[in-house]
């Protein structure tokens, strides 16, 4: 047999091949997508029947923000607990790490491909969130500014994700450990994102500097827990 | 050094003192190794004997919590990312997307090394006799298949040591029979290292064997100056002693 070695690739090439092979996967199976947006759908219709006996008198904005982030966090739980599931079924991850990638790649090209998978549930879930829930509703003219909150949000939830579902992938019982350690670690995000997306909602005069802070507080959190989360990767996987 | 050998060293692998402590429990317990550059070395031993632990360091997946290891006469401690790619693996697990094609699988595996080779990953389907299944999703494969197929995987980067870890496990008779055929079809010059619990099998393939139990060497030799009979007794003799 011929034998053949390139030159190893740049780290945007192991990138790219490591993101168009999640894409690709997903394009083929739709496992992970469908499942989010079932999963999704279904919190829907828990809300709706949460809300339904609640009467004209309540103001579904004043707590809109925090349905659609708890939908967002529960939802994204699916998902990157099924993120791995195709790398660890057959020890694919192993096939991975015995070539010369940086390990901070395989994490970038991994919160990439999740950060994309969310965002694709987000755009079908999010009209229909309004639909359901604030159709009626007296909606403030500052609502659009959500999808800053939204963008910064998801990004965090898909860098931290992937981390602690790295962490938990050859654990016993990982579904659970990842919610137990998911939550309290994007609390701080979970709160800076509520409050913004509430502030946007309801688009209250002299309150909007706190979508500002909220927003700088999120961004914050996203580039510190992000970075240490790059630099912790290879920690993780090569423990 | 033989004739086309690949390995500018005399050894494909020299370790000296190895040890891998987890928490308490010594996986190795001061493994010194040198494998011959070309050579098929069999690693043997009971279940927890540290076999596995000694592959996944090899492969660059694990290191030592102490001892020196110098791969392809690279110090593999302090260079790893260079020995990678000269470096495969095949294991009990295929480490091949069940969702994707042989052909996708081959090229995902190959651009992680370089850019992939058409001709290349055509020529390694052939050689595993998988061009006509080239386009079929993997999960579709027989268990058979699949180990074939991971050869191939194993070969995309054109290593020049290869590391196998059970390979014959869940494999009927006449798959492991093909398995065996291939192996001996892409020495062509490389080391191999396989751990293995068929005495028989890895015997017969190998120009080296090892015995390890509770993390240590019992015994590493030429096969040629091994009595197989006295080997044998002496492998499960070995197998009776457990696990560390």
């Amino acid at each position: 047999m011929a034998r053949s070695r390139t030159g190893r690739p740049s780290a945007f090439a192991q990138y790219r091949a490591l993101l168009m092979k999640d894409i690709h996967q997903e394009l083929r199976t739709r496992e992970m997508f469908t499942s989010m947006v079932v999963y999704a759908l279904l919190v829907l219709t828990i809300y709706g029947a949460a809300l339904a006996q609640v009467g004209d008198s309540l103001q579904v904005v004043s707590f809109a923000g925090g349905l659609l982030w708890a939908l967002i966090v529960f939802t994204s739980l699916l998902g990157l607990n099924r993120s791995f599931s195709h790398e660890t079924e057959s020890g694919c991850l192993e096939g991975i790490l015995l070539a010369p990638v940086d390990r901070a790649v395989i994490f970038l090209a991994k919160a990439t491909s999740n950060l994309l998978f969310l965002a694709a549930v987000e755009v079908i879930v999010l009209p229909l969130f309004f639909l359901f829930f604030l159709s009626g509703a007296d909606l403030a003219a500052t609502t659009p500014m959500i999808a800053l909150p939204l963008v910064v949000g998801t990004a965090g939830v898909a860098g931290v994700g992937t981390l602690l579902s790295t962490m938990t992938i050859d654990t016993r019982g990982r579904d659970v450990l990842l919610a137990i350690l998911f939550i309290p670690v994007i609390f701080p995000l979970l709160y800076a994102c509520v409050s913004a997306t509430t502030t946007a909602f309801m688009g209250v005069e002299g309150t909007f500097g706190a979508f500002w802070t909220s927003c700088a507080l999120a961004t914050a959190y996203d580039v510190i827990m992000t970075a240490a989360a790059w630099g912790l990767y290879e920690f993780v996987v090569d423990a | 050094m033989e004739a086309g050998v690949r390995s500018s060293s005399a050894y494909a692998v020299e370790a000296h003192g190895l040890i891998k402590q987890f928490g308490s429990r010594r996986g190795l317990d001061g493994v010194d190794l040198a494998v011959p550059a070309g050579a098929f070395l069999s690693i043997f031993g009971p279940n927890g004997a540290g076999k596995t632990t000694l592959l996944r360091m090899l492969a660059l997946l694990s290191r030592p919590t102490r001892g020196s290891l110098s791969i392809l006469g690279v110090d593999a401690l302090d260079d790893p990312d260079a020995l990678r790619s000269r470096i495969g693996l095949i294991s009990h697990k295929s480490m091949l997307y069940g969702d994707l094609t042989a052909r996708e699988n081959l090229e995902f595996f190959s651009s992680l090394y370089g850019e992939p080779n058409r001709a290349r990953i055509d020529e390694l389907l052939r050689l595993v006799e998988l061009d006509h299944r080239r386009n079929d999703c993997v999960r579709t494969y027989s268990r058979g298949m699949q180990q074939r197929l991971s050869i191939a995987r194993a070969l995309v980067n054109d290593p020049d040591l290869v590391l196998l870890d059970e390979p014959y496990s869940g494999l009927d008779p006449h798959a492991a029979e093909l398995f065996d055929e291939l192996i001996g079809r892409v020495r062509d010059g490389r080391t191999f290292i396989m751990v293995s619990h068929d005495l028989r099998k890895g015997y017969d393939m190998c120009t080296h064997a090892l015995i390890l139990a509770r993390g240590k060497v019992v015994v590493c030799a030429e096969k040629a100056q091994i009595d197989a009979a006295a080997f044998r007794d002496l492998y499960l003799a070995t197998v009776g002693m457990g696990v560390a």
